[in-house]
């Protein structure tokens, strides 16, 4: 398509959908002189999940690493476009943001479980001392709290100066959950959560992501096509960089617009 | 987005082509089955041919054999290869038609069963003829299985609007009869009978339109069943002609 | 094709015939260096055992060979060694740390980078050069334990800044990741992650860069360490105000090398003696100190699992 399909998928979508936690408007990223990302303008919805699915090396964890601004970390990206984060409007892509402001607000959840080498008590309790909390009492309840909604305090809570890493593969990236979700944070990145995770691992983490949806707004990186058409509310299809179609789950799984999306969905891809 | 002909295919996995494909052509063979019972049917109610009906009666078994396998076919597609998009609406299409054809061939036995009752009747009057409704019913069910075998919208569209005929003409049937009915009580139990083989024939109609439905939901996406045709014509062509490239 | 048993079979055992040659190669190989290294140090032993006594440790040098200790030596190494360690950890690590997290990739980097290595090369004689005209004669230290303290703590510094980057290097990118995703500062990534975990790598690198100083000669002849010393530099802890001195910084001094390379140039096989078991002490020194470098590697390498 020419015209940015991003935009007018994104139009037409937002007139039925309920309110929006974040918004990417004409988003382009670029490695160096490599351009990753295409005009790419999609809402977040507050409270829902959304999942971006599409082909290796479609842009898709780009993307979303644009959201806590990760890519700041490696020289030579450069950004171009808006992500305006709601309830303040500001765009966090903007130079005179600071990007540890952004991801105070933002928590992310890599593709491989990587707890820190320290016990499960201080992987959870880290974001919360970056934060200055000082105070044992707080921390811990914030532990406890952090460790029951990510689905892993009845299994740790006689062990919490255990090292994380005799934890199973499952329970660390709970684990790395509860170490995000310790710091309250608005928006929940997850980066193919699931993809070193065993099949009941993996339904455990989308049974908590499905309760989690209630505290915090979600956006899901998946390769695994079952996975967003279970989990999510909203998906995006992304193809080389660009956004290709975005909309309802159920009508992106049962009638997609584009025949791009059909054919990934369906295994025709390629 | 709309499904073309040829859109069925094109998997990665030939084997999966290979099983779309399959099911299919056995869709379309149940339908060729069916159609050859309709016709007999209709032959032998006409004819009297009481040893024809049998043989209708008999052929239903292999009727229900085909809609067991092919219902089996489509679970089996649905556990292995949780189709999405246009791959499920066919296997929601292709279940859902089986189930109307099943019972096609149910009607169309029931036609047989008239004809053996009525060889036991005295007519009494000259019976009024079901040919023209029958080969209409039968030519409806034909189109609207052509009309799936070429994935053509329009041809599904005239099929909902035919089957107008079929409901035409059953009235009149059914008007003439009762009318039989009234003037002469000799003739009711003759007279139930034909209305039944001809009501047989007209829900052969609604049958046909069910299936055309499928069709259009398969290729476009909408569900028109319970929409009136004026509606649901709109929302078809409406579709067609506004229809933005999407490749 | 049918399956040739015998081919196979007969492929397998040359292979296994040639794996029996290299097994037997690489343990004759392996049995020239050990076997070396043992006789020499059976040859100490056999020479020095007799010296090895508590008086030997406890006396200072005399020109009566049965008399002769090691005392002033073994401090002065002990002594130089702690200024060594104090000054050479700091700027060691640091130095790793900033190379690794904060320094950008260009090509000032990337020549500072090169020349840290080479240093590492370059003979101890010529820190010896260095020291004298920087340490002893510049900044006015002159001979004395704080001089031969920092010119160690150079020559040991490239081992320290390689092995920091190298354990550095080894944590995984997805740590650091998941610190900052937390919204963690550069310097609270590196000072609650970074130094924590490759602190086994860290110290398995500074003692064995001590366990190089110790018994480097060339340099501390050059800035003037004496050979004869028969008193020990000032005490660090006295008994009247203030109770801290650093008078033993200033202090003549030997260390336990000079020691040796003093008796062995005498002539009488008495020395000699004392030569063989002042060596047995530097060696036994050095392999417990490289024992300890294994030591701590291996508790590391069990608590942190990359």
């Amino acid at each position: 398509m020419d015209i940015s399909a991003g935009v007018i998928a994104a139009q037409t979508a937002n007139a039925g959908m309920p309110p929006l936690k974040a918004q990417a408007s004409e988003l382009e990223f670029f490695y160096g002189d490599v351009q990753a990302l295409k005009r790419v303008s999609m809402p977040v919805a507050a409270n829902r999940v959304t999942a971006l699915i599409g082909p290796s090396g479609c842009g898709k964890s780009t993307f979303l690493r644009c959201f806590n601004r990760m890519h700041d970390l490696y020289d030579g990206s450069r950004y171009s476009g808006q992500i305006v984060f709601q309830p303040d409007g500001i765009d966090i892509l903007d130079r005179s943001v600071d990007p540890i402001e952004v991801r105070m607000r933002i928590g992310m959840v890599f593709q491989k479980p990587n707890p820190f080498p320290k016990s499960i008590f201080e992987n959870v309790a880290y974001g919360l001392r970056v934060r200055g909390e000082r105070s044992r009492r707080v921390m811990a309840e914030k532990v406890e709290m952090a460790l029951r909604d990510a689905s892993l305090w009845d299994e740790v809570s006689d062990r919490l100066d255990d090292m994380a890493f005799n934890l199973s593969g499952g329970q660390q990236q709970r684990l790395c959950i509860a170490r995000a979700l310790a710091t309250e944070p608005e928006l929940m990145l997850f980066d193919e959560p699931t993809s070193a995770l065993d099949p009941i691992a993996t339904a455990n983490i989308e049974e908590l992501i499905h309760r989690l949806k209630d505290k915090v707004t979600i956006l899901i990186v998946t390769h695994n096509m079952q996975q967003a058409a279970r989990v999510s509310d909203y998906t995006a299809f992304m193809y080389l960089g660009e956004l290709v179609e975005f909309g309802d789950t159920n009508l992106i799984f049962t009638n997609p617009k584009s025949k791009r999306t059909e054919d990934y969905i369906t295994g025709r891809y390629g | 987005m709309t499904l073309g002909k040829d859109d069925i295919g094109h998997h990665i996995s030939q084997q999966y082509n290979q099983e779309l494909e399959n099911l299919r052509s056995h869709v379309l063979h149940m339908g060729g089955v069916v159609e050859r019972q309709i016709a007999d049917a209709i032959t032998a109610l006409e004819d009297g041919d009481t040893q024809l009906a049998a043989s209708v009666v008999g052929g239903d078994l292999q009727v229900n054999a085909l809609e067991l396998n092919l219902d089996e076919e489509c679970s089996r597609i649905l556990a292995r290869r949780q189709p999405a998009a246009g791959d499920l609406r066919l296997i929601f299409a292709v279940i859902k038609t089986v189930t109307d054809l099943e019972r096609i061939g149910d009607q169309a036995e029931r036609v047989a069963r008239t004809v053996l009752e009525l060889a036991n009747v005295e007519p009494g009057r000259s019976r009024p003829t079901m040919r023209h409704m029958g080969d209409l019913a039968r030519r409806l069910l034909n189109k609207a299985l052509d009309a799936f075998a070429r994935m053509d919208v329009a041809a599904a569209l005239e099929v909902e609007r035919e089957d107008l005929a079929v409901d035409k003409e059953y009235e009149a049937i059914l008007r003439q009869l009762m009318t039989y009915m009234m003037e002469d009580p000799r003739t009711i139990t003759w007279a139930l009978n034909l209305i039944w083989a001809a009501r047989a024939l007209e829900r052969i109609g609604d049958h046909s339109k069910n299936i055309a439905e499928y069709l259009i939901y398969l290729v476009q996406g909408k569900d028109v069943r319970h929409v009136s045709i004026e509606e649901r014509e709109r929302q078809v062509q409406g579709d067609m002609s506004g229809q933005a490239p999407t490749a | 094709m049918a399956y040739d048993a015998q081919a196979v079979r007969r492929l397998v055992v040359r292979g296994k015939q040639w794996d029996k040659v290299f097994v037997i190669a690489g343990l004759l190989c392996l049995m020239v260096g050990v076997l070396t290294l043992a006789l020499l140090l059976a040859g100490l032993i056999h020479d020095g055992a007799g010296r090895l006594n508590w008086e030997f440790f406890s006396n200072f040098p005399s020109r009566r060979a049965e008399r002769a200790g090691i005392l002033s030596a073994m401090v002065g190494s002990s002594l130089t060694m702690l200024v060594t360690a104090l000054a050479a950890i700091p700027l060691g690590i640091a130095a790793g740390v900033y190379l690794e997290e904060y320094a950008r990739r260009n090509w000032v980097t990337e020549i500072i980078e090169i020349n840290v290595t080479n240093l590492a090369g370059v003979p101890s004689i010529v820190y010896g050069l260095l020291a004298l005209s920087l340490f002893v004669y510049g900044m006015g230290f002159g001979q004395s334990i704080l001089s031969a303290g920092l010119t160690l703590a150079l020559l040991i510094l490239p081992v320290i800044i390689v092995s920091t980057r190298e354990a550095i290097r080894a944590i995984p990118g997805t740590i650091r990741e998941g610190a900052y995703a937390l919204g963690s500062t550069r310097w609270q990534t590196v000072r609650d992650h970074v130094v924590p975990y490759s602190t086994g790598g860290i110290l398995t690198g500074v003692i064995i860069g001590l366990a190089r100083a110790i018994g480097e000669t060339a340099p501390i002849i050059t800035i003037g360490a004496l050979t004869f010393i028969a008193f020990l530099p000032p005490a660090p802890l006295g008994g009247e105000f203030p109770f801290i001195s650093f008078e033993w910084l200033r202090s003549p001094f030997t260390v336990m090398p000079i020691q040796m390379f003093n008796w062995l140039s005498r002539p009488q096989a008495a020395f000699q003696e004392n030569a063989a078991a002042a060596g047995v002490v530097l060696v036994v020194m050095t392999l417990l100190m490289n024992a300890a470098a294994i030591w701590l590697r291996a508790r590391y390498r069990k608590r942190i699992k990359w």
